[in-house]
């Protein structure tokens, strides 16, 4: 079969990468000599395995693929190359005679692929593909394997080795030269639209079938200069953003609704313009995959598109001393140590000055802190190595003794569910990790129900070490010993590691402070702007 | 200092082997040489200690170790049997509880497959709130289910069984295994298969069990779903997500606090491979009040919880997370501490009166506050030889005893069915709070709720009721008795009903309908004047029968909801003591600590009995904390030694040894820093920096 042939049969299926599907056909085809090791390289979903596999299933080439992300050690990808190799002959049956089915390191692999190539049947003999999938994604892997099985070509003549990788590759990565690649570029605008095209249009009742071929392919270009382009999505999220936005666009016309401007048909200038608060409002949500899809908009989504996108979530509910924990250990993390005397110190509460300089403050936090958001956010758009000189930069403010406050703050995680963190005011500051002594003398400062004699109630300090375990078995607060940002500030997901003297809340505040609502406590008052 | 004290101080230092800086190092046993290998455990089946254990009596003999062993004996069968009843009761009520979320999983389980829910992981988002426990049970109840359809399995994964990926892989594909083989099987499963001996993390041998047993679902459960590291949970979920095609994953996720949170921590890449519903378990509080409702309120109960203990429970219930296994474990706790400390409740095991040792068991009841208020009662009823009887009588007490027990048991019962009644009165009653039978319960039992604003509030709703909502109120109420009033009401008003059955629905006077406002002006003044209006006969005759049955509550309540403690031989069948469930489950170890420092005379038997705060005769430990406690923030070391010596020169004058209290301070300061309450200040470097304050 020559290269073309190949090509037409599969891009009928796979169009649009019929360049790709011909290098292919010709570097693998059985009559033809091949390079020893060959890179498929492109982003993901841009049909790099799909065309590999099918261009090797139409030349009827032997082969075997072994999909990297499966296995979970190098050890476990070599012995899986061995043994898909072994099938690949039916000679799964004699897996003792070649290293019992045992293979560790790279150098046996040679020697074992080089006698199960020599020991196949004769009508087999020729060349052999080995397609390693996204083997740059191989966990546990030694830094020198993958340049080690580009060799395994050069050493065995009549193998041919595909590495696909889902990055693009550093030159000379194979630490070896002239290795032929194959790119697989992102779909372009042109393309995607094409493909999606290609497939059937969504039926709905009710739609006469002449108008959809009418209005169908101009809302396919609209949601991908709209939404896929700018975010760079796949042809997956394309599509199943077309079927999601599809019945609700052409609503109007299922409802029986005239179309304004006296016109007696509508039009797909007219239903973009009637629809546009559907892309404003229910575009963006629908980028987002969640893992319970929302149905409740899909139903009644036509009648109200300015709903708002999302319902407030709804809150846990924790046991009422659990969340008083959670608050106190929020407001122990979110405000600055110096200040504890001002904001929680029982002796000068209720003066008015003291609620004055509380206010004070506040405020100068606010502004010290928005002050700080401004220069992260202007040091992030310059791009410079802002991350490498460490969260904490120069405010203008240095003078205050305030900022040598935040001048400890080793900022870990801040508001992990919110978005970009800068939100709300309670999200300003990010979370610094403080003792849990400070969290039990915070505790009694902001409880809504006091002991009504402070001096015979017994401690609760070993009651709140049994809560605080919970809690961090939630990962509500962490241990937040050593140094480390990100997500899983809790370090490996084991919850009886010894904990750090110094723990971090590790929520965002919105959410707690409408928590903290429901059992009395308002949080504003002791945050920085929380009043205001 | 006289030299003793201060080798009592040493001695007292003597015994922390565990801290110790400098100790002579002895091999714990001579006889191995140093290559030899350690001998083997024998593994030996413990069952004849078991039966050693079961024999011998559980409960110690009471009253100075003068009951009969028959008696021990039968408050022991009486607890067994009692608590073995309740808990069938509470296991029956956690599965009915479960039984709704249990179908709307299983049917999940069933119906969706990775082509229902576009290509990603079948996911199942349970909440469970506060309620951790539910999801273990509702686990192995799906697990038995599909075990029995033989459609697959139920495998639970704790974040603890997954360290990291290969020890989690390894741990899922052996439950899986096991759960159907058994343990031998998964190794024979692991032995018998052709070909090279495969890895123990290999999804390939999960893949083959799949195929040789038809697995059509394979439910990973993961009950903890916020403790597992989020690049775990990616990694595992991606890794599913490519055998998707082979094998048939199904994922349940436990999530205590709200799926927006969760799904906030994961990486997008990670969410994007699971797709699924989201289910949400009964909230533990509703479960326990179920649970409290089935143990006080069941008509042939015999011992009830007091009022102290169910506050008690309660808050625990609401303030901290606590399962309903934990709930029902203190309500054991209860029962057991009852039989096991109390002589009297024998008397629940209605033993015959010639077992009871009658000397010692009938002082033990004259010796009760309610004996005492029961004669003072007598003598002032004028019986003064009843009384007397009582006293004097062993026999004449015993048979009253009885009786009173007998009685008081009824007496409680009729309480809890009030109780029960107004629950259902106030379901109709109350609009929008609804009152649990737990705060009602509380109440009844302080014999507060007959005059409570709770009742009066709930019988002016009934006084203004139509007789539409009346019938059906009435028809709710649980039956008391045939010849209550209640029911002779009842019929009345059904015959009241017949007769005008034209005219219906009948309004009592004291509906808001049936009173008119006159306005009248005087001397430009608006005067209001509420007045009834004129009623049909109807009317009147319904209001004379609604009249009657509020009165017939009145007086039902007045006599059923009567102070328990009152009652003669309370305490047999009345538990309401606080202090040994609060001691056992509310553990105060910070507390104990901060005491025996601050004043170690509580604990240890001091043959000087000093005033001053410290002394040279307390351990060095306790002299040093409490002299930090003295100090600030940072501490000077040297200024603490220097109070220290201080304490020991002020007792003994100059001819203290100033190396032995050197040696006394640097172990009490290890002590202290072995607490965890100092450590080395990095600001100053001869200082301390103080790491726990007292009383928090």
């Amino acid at each position: 079969m020559q290269p073309t042939e190949v090509v037409r049969s599969l891009s009928a299926q796979w169009p649009c990468r019929d360049l790709q599907a011909r290098q292919l056909a010709s570097l693998l085809h059985p009559q033809l000599p091949s390079p020893p090791t060959l890179v498929v390289h492109g982003v993901s979903a841009t049909c790099k395995s799909t065309i590999v596999r099918g261009v090797l299933s139409t030349l009827e080439a032997p082969h075997a693929i072994v999909r990297s992300s499966e296995c979970i050690t190098g050890r476990h990808l070599l012995t899986k190359i061995l043994w898909n190799t072994l099938e690949a002959f039916d000679q799964q049956a004699e897996w003792e005679r070649f290293g019992k089915g045992r293979c560790e390191h790279v150098s046996t692999l040679v020697v074992l692929l080089e006698e199960c190539l020599a020991a196949r049947p004769a009508e087999k003999q020729g060349k052999f593909v080995l397609v390693l999938d996204e083997i740059d994604r191989q966990r546990e892997a030694s830094p020198t394997l993958l340049s080690a099985l580009a060799r395994l070509g050069e050493i065995i003549p009549s193998l041919c080795v595909v590495l696909i990788l889902s990055s693009t590759p550093r030159p000379l990565f194979l630490q070896n030269a002239a290795v032929p690649h194959i790119s697989f570029p992102p779909y372009t605008r042109k393309e995607s639209i094409d493909i999606l095209l290609a497939s059937p249009m969504p039926i709905i009742e009710g739609m006469p079938e002449e108008s959809t071929s009418r209005i169908y392919p101009h809302f396919v270009a609209t949601i991908y200069d709209t939404l896929i382009g700018p975010t760079a999505g796949s042809i997956l999220s394309f599509r199943s953003i077309c079927d999601r936005l599809w019945p609700r666009f052409i609503s109007p016309i299922l409802q029986g609704e005239t179309p304004p401007g006296g016109n007696t048909e509508w039009d797909f200038t007219r239903l973009l313009v009637k629809n546009r608060p559907l892309f404003r409002h229910q575009g963006e949500s629908a980028l987002v995959h969640r893992i319970v899809p929302d149905n409740s908009n899909a139903d009644h989504g036509p009648r109200k598109p300015f709903a708002p996108r999302v319902a407030p979530s709804a809150l846990p509910s924790l046991p009422y001393f659990s969340t008083l924990i959670l608050t106190s250990a929020y407001v122990a993390s979110h405000t600055p140590q110096r200040l504890d005397t001002i904001f929680f110190s029982k002796f000068s509460s209720s003066s008015l000055s003291a609620r004055n300089k509380r206010a004070h403050h506040r405020r100068r936090l606010k502004v010290l802190s928005q002050a700080q958001a401004a220069e992260e956010r202007q040091q992030a758009a310059n791009g410079d190595a802002a991350s490498k000189k460490g969260k904490r930069s120069k405010t203008r403010i240095t003078k205050s003794t305030l900022s040598s406050a935040f001048a400890t703050s080793s900022a870990t995680t801040s508001a992990i569910g919110g978005a970009a963190g800068i939100t709300g005011p309670s999200t300003i500051l990010t979370a610094r990790p403080f003792p849990l002594e400070r969290l039990l003398a915070i505790y009694h400062a902001i409880d809504p129900n006091p002991p009504a004699n402070p001096i015979r109630t017994g401690a609760v300090a070993d009651q709140i070490y049994a809560e605080l375990a919970t809690l961090r078995r939630l990962r509500l607060v962490v241990p937040a010993s050593g140094h480390h940002g990100g997500l899983g500030s809790g370090g490996t997901g084991n919850t009886s590691a010894d904990a750090g003297e110094k723990w971090c809340v590790n929520v965002s505040g919105d959410w707690i402070g409408e928590l903290a609502k429901g059992i009395g406590v308002e949080v504003g008052e002791w945050l920085a702007g929380g009043l205001d | 200092m006289d030299p003793d004290g201060l080798e009592d101080a040493m001695d007292l230092s003597k015994d922390r082997s565990q801290n110790q800086g400098v100790y002579i190092y002895q091999p714990a046993k001579s006889g191995k040489a140093a290559g030899e290998r350690p001998s083997k455990r024998r593994k030996v089946s413990s069952t004849n200690m078991k039966k050693d254990l079961s024999e011998s009596p559980a409960f110690m003999p009471l009253l100075n170790g003068d009951e009969t062993p028959e008696c021990v004996q039968l408050r022991f069968d009486t607890y067994k049997q009692l608590w073995s009843d309740q808990e069938n009761k509470i296991q029956n009520i956690l599965e009915d509880v479960d039984a709704g979320v249990l179908t709307d999983v299983l049917s999940f389980v069933r119906e969706t497959s990775p082509q229902t829910s576009d290509g990603c992981i079948p996911t199942g988002l349970v909440t469970v709130g506060s309620n951790v426990s539910s999801l273990s049970r509702l686990l192995s109840r799906l697990n038995d289910q599909l075990k029995s359809t033989n459609e697959g399995g139920v495998v639970v994964l704790e974040s603890g069984d997954a360290p990291n990926l290969k020890t989690s892989l390894k741990n899922i594909i052996r439950a899986a295994v096991t759960n159907t083989e058994g343990n031998d099987g998964y190794q024979r499963f692991l032995t018998d298969r052709s070909g090279p001996r495969v890895l123990g993390y290999d999804l390939d041998l999960l893949y083959d069990y799949v195929q040789r047993r038809g697995t059509k679902k394979l439910v990973l459960a993961l009950r903890d779903s916020e403790a597992f590291d989020p690049a775990l949970l990616t990694d595992l979920f991606s890794l599913f997500k490519s055998w998707l095609d082979r094998i048939p994953f199904t994922v349940i996720l436990g999530i205590s606090t709200s799926v927006e949170l969760f799904e906030g921590r994961l990486p997008r890449s990670c969410v994007s491979l699971l797709q699924g519903q989201h289910f949400e378990v009964q909230e533990a509080g509703n479960c326990v009040d179920r649970i409290y409702e089935a143990l006080q309120t069941r008509a042939d109960g015999q011992i009830w919880i007091g009022r102290n203990i169910t506050s008690t429970l309660f808050e625990k219930a609401s303030d901290y997370f606590q399962t309903p296994e934990a709930f029902s474990r203190i309500v054991k706790y209860a029962f057991m501490s009852h039989f096991f400390a109390n002589p009297l409740s024998v008397l629940l095991g209605n033993p015959d009166p010639s077992v009871l040792p009658q000397g010692r068991f009938c002082e033990a009841i004259r010796n009760l506050p309610s004996f005492q208020m029961f004669c003072e009662d007598l003598l002032e009823a004028g019986s003064a030889n009843e009384s007397r009887n009582m006293i004097q009588d062993d026999k004449y007490l015993l048979r009253a005893a009885f009786d009173h027990v007998e009685a008081g048991q009824q007496a409680m019962r009729h309480i809890f069915s009030a109780v029960l009644l107004i629950h259902t009165c106030l379901q109709h009653t109350q609009a929008t709070k609804k009152t649990t039978i737990s705060d009602l319960s509380v109440r009844a039992l302080a014999g507060e709720l007959g005059e409570s604003p709770l009742v009066e509030d709930m019988l002016a709703t009934v006084r203004t009721m139509d007789s539409g909502k009346l019938t059906e109120v009435l028809n709710t109420l649980p039956n008391l008795a045939d010849d209550s009033p209640l029911t002779v009401i009842q019929a009345d008003l059904q015959a009241l009903l017949e007769t005008y059955a034209d005219s219906l629905p009948l309004s009592s006077e004291y509906n808001i309908n049936s009173s008119v406002v006159k306005t009248t002006v005087v001397q430009q003044r608006v005067l209001l004047t509420k007045g009834k209006a004129n009623l049909p006969t109807q009317d009147i005759e319904y209001t004379k029968v609604v009249d009657r049955l509020v009165a017939a509550l009145q007086e039902y309540f007045t006599e059923t909801l009567i102070r328990p403690q009152d009652l003669f031989m309370h305490e047999a069948f009345l538990f309401d003591l606080r202090n040994p469930l609060k001691e056992t489950f509310t553990p105060r170890p910070r507390f104990a600590i901060e005491r025996a420092l601050t004043s170690p005379f509580d604990y240890l038997i001091s043959t000087v009995e000093t005033g001053a705060r410290i002394s040279a005769k307390q351990p060095a430990g306790a002299i040093l904390y409490q002299l930090y406690l003295e100090s600030g923030a940072l501490i000077n070391v040297h200024d603490l030694w220097q109070a220290f010596y201080g304490v020991y020169e002020s007792d003994q004058g100059k001819k203290v040894d100033e190396r032995e209290v050197m040696a006394l301070f640097y172990g009490a300061l290890s002590d202290l820093k072995m607490f965890g309450m100092v450590k080395n200040s990095r600001k100053k470097t001869d200082h301390l920096a103080k790491a726990a304050w007292m009383g928090l």
